[in-house]
């Protein structure tokens, strides 16, 4: 919101702080100054009022107030001086008010010269960024900017009928307004009418019927309050935003259409000449209901919240500064609340206004002194920041995508049940992300552009539609460009066991997407639990995504790992005594796995295999043909003694003569 | 055969041995001398009598002897020769990737917070609009709620729903503090990282989704000064020493007081620099004591407890400390920014 440097400086007698001082002063005590910026002989100084403050701060006074608070300069408040007429307004309009009002109050005035306003007034609005019409539209304005209360003249003349009716807008009803633009009205907008026709939006535009002009000589003067929610509704569905909108909007007290009232006759008269009727039309249903409102805080609460050590007297007259009645029973304040401050209603508020005023840079530190209770970090942040490290030392980088997919994807996916944003500022961004996978895809399709060894991984949240019942879960989900699936089946393992410290088994996973090249499609399960599933890229996937390399992804369940996550593994006791090494190579079918073989030999030595390593896969000369030789070496281990060379022996020829008892299997003899 | 003739041996030796270029050139001649020549010496002498006998049998001892030793020498000059490598040339690259700029700053985030005694939580990124506004004192219908861009889920009939089934992408990570205050007692101190989202066109500091800080402790008795100092140290520990902290007042429904925290410009030390946008000071942290309305509304008793709370940008943060100019790099899954890090 603008404030003029130069309307401010009205309201005080001393020479107010040179504007950069100022505006540092109202930054560290009230609100941000976003910029100062000079307007002739005036300075425009831009102040972010926040929610809290638009009642009284969207107004020059209520800036003056603060600025005599932090400053401790005496302001004073505008003076009023009318003389009325004898005739009595009630005589001559009545007003109907239909809803969504909380006060309606006319005056009018009599024989008025329509003219140029005076200089300071008009400079003044120019540094708020409102443009001079008239001296009776200008006046109404810059008591808006003064008190903060919207105000509307409207011609006497060209009134229809002897009624102002506050009321809902009529099917297919429009008004044109005073920047000649057609509106076309909702029926749940706000009008103000005459007995024919609205004259204008209710709060927020006027009508061009009862435009003030260079011959009016009478005037209504309306000053009123409409119902907050009304008000923001009315400007959504018009598009129409003015300053009486948005004060409007964000709620004001009913006081404030009095006193600006009495403030806009006021100067018309001191302005404009001519002589006011008597008295006022007051719609004010609820003013019987208005009561002043208290809080009481203690002096020791406030030093407590803020950690500070402010006297008793200090507190008191930083309340009173701003406003604020207060009696004192020892160490407590009961406050009585300025009708200007709707904002104030617990004893918190107190504080902050005492806070602020005394200057939060003023609080010095003090580590808290309430004792720590320590907790368990979850498991969950614990698997991701292991997933991070183990997959970053494999060569990966970790990337975050946006979480959601477009159209394109979803459709190419063939993805169902997905969550839809609704109006998502881009159709990028239409859907929630219900695999980690197509934004990868997108990742190494960008980067291959810009080098050839792609390895990225990401750790996210994946959403989820089941039966209507949306959820998120953890997900890992990761891409390599090389086309090597054992080599990331290398890598996807080392992380499932560091991380699970489980035993980890891969099997062949049946794919009917078409998003694999066929049969190279694996699933991971960790004990027995399927934990993701990962592949080489079949040639739609490549060419959808335009890949240049045969990719390999995949993606992974990272809610089982946490659940089979554990921090300490068991110790195996190393044993004291010697193994033995038995290298064996077995023919086997080109299509054996060779998981069976690995199965075959475990089983056959019992506990007295240590391990089994595969060191050679060949195939060609020596090996029969349509089958391959695998070479194994076996460590054999007796946990309790050494073994003896006969029982080596006898393990040997086991391992071989089962081995050889498969059909179609045979050990190779050297 | 003679001692002459064994004298003769020892110079041609001797001269052999100085025209040599290397030591293992050296102790391949001691060695023929020793094996060829030496031991032919040694063979005839059992044919030479008496005195000969004697005379050469000594000096082709005193030889061996001096050729033995030579070897010596040859050998221990090998084996502190310096064998040339180029230490410029690149070392065999192992295979390394990298954890994004965000993660890490999470990690860091995390171990200064730990020392304080604050425990890492998570909570939902999609949340209802309940825990997102109206258990964090948003009034329903307020221009307040439009203050954040939020990203609404299509729902059906969704005027009809209950605001604990209207669902969104959280715009903030403070409905956790509503979820941790609801399951756990005070006293209480948790941060929270993770993902939030505006509605809002993205340019080099906006974007879509964007990832927060925030901060919550509740006890008995926690005041403004315990917060400063809590948000002093970790400023100290993330930038420097010498970072300043400030608190000025703001505004924000679930906080009263509410402050807005600067640090002061890591990067021009208060001179003020295109980052502060001249100021000197930093906008990086919106915070307060926790609203009554916000501690009751997770059943926290309001006569004995109260808070503080913050919130941080994390993007924000880490674009400071490492100079990035714009926010959607972080999303862009580019590795040539990635590889940075």
């Amino acid at each position: 919101m603008k404030f003029s440097y130069d309307f401010l400086q009205s309201f005080f007698e001393k020479k107010l702080l040179p504007t950069e001082e100022l505006a540092d002063l109202l930054m560290m005590h009230f609100f941000e100054v976003e910029s100062v910026e000079k307007n002739g002989n005036d300075f425009v100084i831009d102040i972010d009022i926040l929610p809290s403050r638009t009642a009284d701060c969207f107004s020059h006074i209520g800036i003056a107030r603060e600025i005599s608070a932090i400053t401790g300069m005496k302001h004073k408040e505008p003076t009023v001086k009318i003389k009325q007429g004898k005739e009595d307004i009630s005589e001559r309009i009545k007003v109907d008010v239909k809803g969504a009002c909380n006060r309606y109050m006319l005056r009018a005035v009599k024989g008025v010269k329509i003219k140029e306003s005076p200089e300071y007034i008009k400079n003044r609005l120019i540094s708020c960024g409102l443009k001079p019409i008239n001296n009776i539209v200008d006046i109404t304005n810059y008591i808006m900017l003064e008190t903060g209360q919207p105000l509307h003249a409207f011609d006497v003349k060209k009134i229809q009928g002897e009624k102002i009716i506050v009321r809902y807008a009529k099917k297919r009803e429009r008004i044109v307004t005073l920047d000649e633009k057609k509106v076309d009205l909702e029926e749940d907008v706000l009008v103000i009418a005459d007995e024919s026709s609205p004259l204008g939006i209710a709060g927020i535009k006027g009508g061009v019927v009862p435009e003030i002009d260079k011959d009016t000589t009478e005037i209504y003067i309306e000053s009123a309050n409409f119902d907050s929610k009304t008000i923001r509704k009315g400007s959504q569905k018009t598009g129409i935003r003015t300053d009486a909108s948005v004060r409007f909007e964000h709620g004001l007290p009913c006081e404030f259409a009095e006193i600006a009232m009495d403030r806009v006759v006021s100067l018309i008269l001191e302005n404009a000449g001519g002589e006011v009727m008597k008295g006022a039309v007051d719609y004010y249903p609820e003013k019987s209901r208005t009561e002043e409102r208290k809080i009481s805080v203690s002096i020791d609460k406030i030093n407590s919240v803020l950690g500070v050590d402010i006297p008793l007297k200090k507190a008191e007259d930083t309340l009173r500064s701003l406003g604020f009645k207060i009696k004192r029973e020892g160490k407590i304040f009961s406050a009585t609340i300025p009708y200007f401050r709707p904002d104030v209603a617990i004893p918190e508020d107190l504080i902050e206004e005492v806070g602020r005023i005394y200057g939060y840079e003023n609080i010095e530190p003090v580590p808290p002194k309430e004792v720590v209770i320590p907790q368990k970090e979850s498991k969950t942040l614990k698997v991701k920041r292991t997933t991070r490290n183990i997959l970053s030392g494999l060569g990966f980088f970790e990337t975050y995508n946006y979480s959601f997919i477009n159209q394109k994807k979803a459709d190419f996916f063939n993805y169902e049940n997905l969550t839809e944003m609704e109006k998502p500022v881009s159709l990028e961004f239409k859907y929630l992300r219900p695999s980690l996978i197509p934004n990868l895809l997108s990742n190494l399709s960008e980067n291959e552009k810009n080098m050839a060894d792609v390895k990225m991984f990401e750790v996210g949240k994946i959403f989820t539609n089941i039966k209507n019942k949306k959820g998120e879960k953890n997900s890992l989900g990761l891409v390599c460009s090389d086309g090597d699936f054992y080599k990331t089946k290398g890598e996807v393992d080392v992380l499932f066991k560091k991380i699970s410290g489980k035993s980890v088994f891969y099997e062949k996973k049946e794919d009917e997407s078409g998003f694999f090249k066929k049969g190279q499609l694996a699933k991971v399960l960790i004990e027995k639990e399927e934990a993701g599933f990962f592949g080489v890229a079949s040639e739609k996937v490549k060419k959808e995504w335009k890949l240049k390399s045969n990719a390999v992804f995949g993606e992974f369940d990272l809610e089982k790992v946490i659940n089979l996550y554990e921090e300490d593994k068991k110790y195996e006791q190393i044993s004291k005594f010697p193994y033995s090494l038995f290298d064996v190579a077995v023919f086997v079918q080109e299509k054996t796995p060779y998981s069976e073989v690995l199965n075959k030999v475990k089983k056959t030595g019992g506990k007295y295999i240590k391990e089994v390593e595969l060191f050679d896969v060949y195939q060609g000369e020596g090996v029969p043909e349509n089958m391959k030789s695998f070479a194994l070496r076996i460590y054999f281990q007796d946990k309790n003694k050494t073994l003896s060379s006969s029982k080596i022996n006898e393990l040997q020829k086991k391992v071989m003569t089962a081995l050889d008892s498969v059909s179609e299997w045979k050990v190779r003899k050297k | 055969m003679n001692s002459g003739e064994v004298k003769k041996i020892r110079d041609r030796f001797l001269k052999e041995l100085e025209g040599s270029k290397s030591p293992s050139e050296r102790k391949k001649i001691c060695k023929r001398y020793i094996e060829e020549e030496l031991s032919s010496v040694f063979c005839c002498l059992k044919d030479l009598s008496g005195e000969n006998k004697a005379k050469v049998g000594k000096a082709a001892n005193e030889l061996r002897q001096m050729i033995n030793e030579k070897m010596k020498e040859s050998k221990e000059s090998e084996e502190t020769k310096e064998e040339w490598l180029d230490v410029t040339l690149p070392g065999k690259q192992p295979s390394f990737g990298g954890v994004h700029p965000l993660a890490k700053l999470q990690e860091r985030c995390e171990e200064i917070f730990a020392k304080m005694g604050f425990i890492s939580v998570e909570g939902p990124e999609m949340e209802n609009e309940w825990y997102n506004f109206d258990a964090l004192n948003f009034t329903p219908d307020h221009p307040v709620r439009d203050m954040q861009d939020t990203l609404f889920i299509k729902q059906k009939d969704r005027e009809k729903l209950e605001a604990k089934d209207k669902l969104l992408m959280r715009t903030h990570t403070s409905p956790v503090q509503v979820r941790y205050m609801e399951k756990n007692e005070p006293p209480l101190r948790i941060i929270v990282l993770g993902r939030v989202f505006r509605n809002e066109t993205t340019d080099s500091s906006h974007d879509i989704n964007f990832h927060q800080l925030e901060g919550l402790m509740v006890g008995e008795s926690i005041s403004v000064a315990n917060f400063r100092s809590v948000i002093s140290f970790f400023f100290k520990e993330l930038f420097e020493d010498s970072v300043e902290v400030r608190l000025r007042p703001s505004f924000f429904p679930f906080t009263e007081p509410s402050f807005e925290v600067d640090v002061s410009c890591t990067i021009c030390n208060k001179k003020g620099c295109s980052v502060c946008q001249k100021t000197g000071w930093l906008e990086v942290v919106g915070a307060g004591m926790v609203h009554p309305n916000v501690l009751k509304s997770a059943g926290v008793d309001t006569e004995r407890f109260n808070g503080f709370a913050f919130g941080v940008g994390l993007d924000r943060i880490a674009m400071v400390a490492q100079e990035i100019d714009s926010i959607r790099l972080f999303y862009s899954g580019d590795l040539r920014f990635l590889k940075q890090f």
